[in-house]
């Protein structure tokens, strides 16, 4: 019986998959809105991290797009002058972006700083990202960036292969929240989120947690960063900026509802359709969003999960 | 859960009426709420015929409802006379003989008064807490534990002081774990545990009650 | 050698005077304003619209900075109210995702209304020289905008009852409540304040070099960092470290060269941290 309680989530994860698999056939021969939905996942998958590390442990991480870029970067350097295979480099990425997410985690709860120190230094990470990919030209190119597309990755060359595998990340990572929740890990996430000092009190490592999801959640940002600078052909670090990346996870996750399953899922899609909405005003597409965040934290802070768990009364995952 | 429930107690102008209890017994619950730091659920406040309950606790003070808590929550890096001066807050205008009152009240506080209060001892910062109340002209003083962490001759010195003020016709409620010097020190008493009132009367009374006694007196 | 480190110091009290902006909000709202440096730009940018209209250049600088205030204070008294309801954790959180919110929306909205406005100040004598030392007109006017402020702020601060009341908010809200202290009303002042440093800072930086719309958040960076040094409730301690790193930035740049200097930066700022956690300056309770 006990197999029942994860009933919601495996029907969840499933109707996901074929939902998201069925999306290209949707869209037909285009290119362009293929480009669009596969961008979507990608997001999603973004969004799946953050809410390890934010929406569980209330880490508010303002690197998301650095961390992802720290990964790529790496990824793409090693293989364009090392001439190393990217299917060695993105692991070495990966790594590299769990190592950082992790030790901001680490530096932070050791200190008992908080809330303040966490936001201030991933923010200024962002900065330094920025600006260390600026200045290391001789190995990043700096803002004209670097081509990505002969490298070998060849499975992400074509437009609905690269939709798959990407599909299949997405879908990994989502059973890796699922995992991650259902274990005692997930329960320690639960009981941290709600009161920190009342977790350490009943004897939960606060600091082991903390760090565990901090690395795993900037571990798959690492993963989702390097395999989109090789599907999308190149790599640039505006394609990791505070506006490009962090922005739309937050959002995505206002939208869809922090802590859930659906949550990035949901959001990630209404994202998607706004973007759409809003791309004909151009540049003023951040501001729009700059507005909806605001307008969610004060109005709609726990997002669309929530609000259909309320009307529908029942236990979406 | 509620700390404290059911409870009703009573003050008339000029009394000092002392609440003791064990620690967690909701004294200081009560008293935020008297204070306005706190919102009761239930019940009332009243205070010179007008409801209080729901008032913040910064407008409290403009009626002469002064709270002092147990943990003082001094400006450490601000002089005592600062410190003393902010208390006049709601009437500062009228600040300087309010101040020379509590100066020579407290004797001490004018050797210090350029001192950081942050660098004070216990019993000087005690003095300095209870000083600022006095600032506010207060109709009522409401003191939390105000001997908390003090050395003995010091608490002697603080209520002997407090008697002075009582004597001009100050309102006291005061909250102490001290129960000998609170009951020798107030008219009545209210005994609070476990947030409710197990016992009230007159002081006087309460000191010759055999459980008090035993319980708070230590006597067998 | 000497010339470096007057540059520093100048730069630093551009930092400082940006960095105080953020101590005072938090001291008085328990809010960590991430918009701090799209504040700057609104001043910045307000300055060079005047100019452009053909407004005497000083009174620009002086309206500049008033926008910059009256945009502050529109800020506090609508967005931020949601979190100054809430309180502690929860409002230091909300206010940090609704200034961030703040700070993408100022971001958004000026690179696409102004995409290619920016401040530039140029001074009649682009130089001056003291004591065989050559300094550059520009930083001797910051610096002197800078002291000037901060002479003002400490004078309000020590001197005058409100700046005393602002004192003993931030050192502590519970105390300034049982004083009978309301600090809302408080709060807003503060906040206008605050905002108006930082248009000063963007003001500044125009005279430096120029101020762009998209500079917005790194000069929210830098005044995070300096604030947190100098520890996040401590204006004494906010002005030491943004002189500090100022000086720390300045001989970084010229021996070392600008992106590396950044994280040279940020290695003091996170060494100092580590050292003593609360600040530079903080109270150790």
């Amino acid at each position: 019986m006990k197999k029942d309680r994860y009933l919601a989530d495996y029907v969840t994860l499933l109707l996901v998959a074929v939902v998201l698999a069925l999306v290209p056939l949707g869209v037909g021969d285009s290119a362009h809105y293929l480009r669009i939905v596969t961008l979507m996942l990608i997001y999603m998958a973004y969004a799946v991290a953050f809410n390890i590390i934010f929406g569980h442990t209330r880490q508010l991480f303002l690197c998301i797009g650095a961390l992802a870029g720290s990964s790529a970067y790496l990824s793409v350097v090693l293989a364009t002058k090392m001439f190393l295979s990217p299917w060695a480099t993105i692991p070495l990425g990966i790594v590299f972006a769990a190592f950082l997410g992790g030790a901001f985690s680490y530096v932070s709860v050791r200190r008992g700083l908080g809330v303040i120190f966490v936001g201030v230094v991933t923010l200024v990470f962002s900065l330094i990202f920025h600006n260390l990919i600026l200045g290391l030209r001789e190995l990043t190119n700096g803002e004209t960036g670097i081509e990505t597309k002969a490298l070998g990755v060849g499975v992400l060359q074509s437009g609905r292969g690269s939709y798959y595998v990407i599909l299949a990340v997405l879908m990994a990572s989502l059973v890796l929240y699922h995992l991650l929740m259902r274990s005692r890990a997930g329960t320690a996430f639960r009981a941290i989120a709600d009161d920190e000092f009342a977790a350490e009190l009943v004897g939960i490592d606060v600091t082991f947690f903390k760090v565990l999801a901090a690395s795993i959640g900037s571990a798959l940002l690492g993963a989702v960063g390097a395999i989109y600078a090789y599907y999308s052909g190149f790599i640039s670090p505006t394609e990791y900026a505070l506006v490009s990346v962090d922005i739309v996870v937050l959002v995505t996750l206002l939208l869809g509802g922090m802590g859930t399953l659906l949550g990035p899922v949901l959001g990630g899609v209404l994202f998607a359709v706004l973007d759409e909405l809003v791309r004909p005003l151009g540049r003023l597409n951040v501001l729009v969003y700059g507005v909806l965040m605001i307008v969610l934290v004060i109005t709609f802070r726990h997002g669309l999960v929530a609000a259909l768990r309320k009307i529908i009364k029942v236990r979406i995952p | 859960m509620p700390v404290v429930k059911g409870v009703s107690l009573e003050v008339q102008q000029g009394e000092a009426v002392a609440v003791i209890g064990p620690n967690g017994a909701g004294k200081t619950t009560l008293f935020k709420a008297i204070a306005g730091m706190l919102k009761p659920r239930s019940g009332k406040i009243l205070y010179q015929g007008a409801r209080i309950d729901g008032i913040r606790h910064c407008d409290t003070v403009k009626r002469g409802v002064v709270y002092v808590p147990a943990e003082r929550e001094l400006f450490p890096q601000m002089t005592v006379l600062e410190n003393l001066e902010l208390g006049a807050y709601t009437n500062y205008k009228s600040r300087r003989e309010r101040l020379e009152f509590v100066l020579r009240l407290f004797p001490r506080l004018a050797e210090r008064r350029e001192q950081m209060a942050g660098t004070l001892s216990g019993g000087e910062q005690q003095m300095v807490a209870v000083g600022r109340g006095l600032m506010a002209k207060p109709s009522i003083l409401l003191l939390d534990e105000p001997s908390t962490g003090l050395a003995p001759l010091f608490v002697s010195e603080l209520y002997r002081q407090l008697s002075r003020l009582k004597a001009e016709g100050l309102t006291i409620l005061l909250a102490e774990q001290q129960v000998p010097h609170a009951l020798s020190f107030s008219e009545r008493a209210y005994v609070l545990e476990n947030g409710g009132i197990r016992l009230f009367g007159k002081s006087a009374d309460l000191l010759g009650d055999p459980e008090i006694q035993r319980s708070y007196l230590g006597m067998v | 050698m000497i010339a470096i480190l007057v540059d520093g110091i100048v730069q630093g009290l551009q930092l400082s005077l940006m960095a105080v902006g953020i101590t005072l909000i938090y001291g008085l709202g328990g809010v960590l304003n991430l918009a701090h440096g799209q504040f700057a730009v609104v001043g910045g940018i307000a300055t060079a619209l005047f100019v452009e209209a053909g407004v005497n250049p000083l009174v620009a600088c002086a309206l500049g900075i008033l926008s910059a205030g009256v945009f502050g204070f529109v800020v506090d008294r609508t967005l931020l109210l949601p979190a100054y309801r809430s309180a502690g954790e929860e409002r230091l959180l909300l206010g940090l995702l609704i200034t961030l919110g703040l700070s993408f929306v100022v971001n958004g909205f000026l690179d696409y209304k102004y995409p290619n406005i920016s401040l530039t100040l140029k001074l009649a004598t682009p130089s001056f020289s003291v004591a065989g030392i050559t300094v550059r007109t520009a930083s001797a006017v910051a610096a002197a905008i800078a002291i000037v402020a901060f002479i003002l702020l400490f004078a309000f601060l020590k001197g005058t009852l409100l700046g005393k009341v602002v004192r003993s908010i931030i050192q502590n809200e519970v105390g300034a409540g049982l004083c009978g202290i309301n600090p809302g009303r408080i709060r807003t002042l503060i906040v206008t304040l605050s905002a108006m440093m930082a248009g000063m800072g963007g003001v500044v930086q125009g005279l430096f070099s120029s101020l762009g719309t998209e500079m917005g958040n790194e000069l929210t960076s830098f005044a995070l960092i300096v604030a947190v040094v100098g520890g996040v409730r401590s204006i004494n301690g906010t002005l030491a470290a943004g002189v500090l790193l100022g000086i720390v930035n300045a001989f970084a740049s010229y021996y070392v060269g600008a992106y590396l200097t950044l994280i040279i930066l940020l290695g003091t700022a996170v060494f100092t941290i580590l050292l003593r956690p609360a600040g530079l300056f903080a109270y150790r309770t």
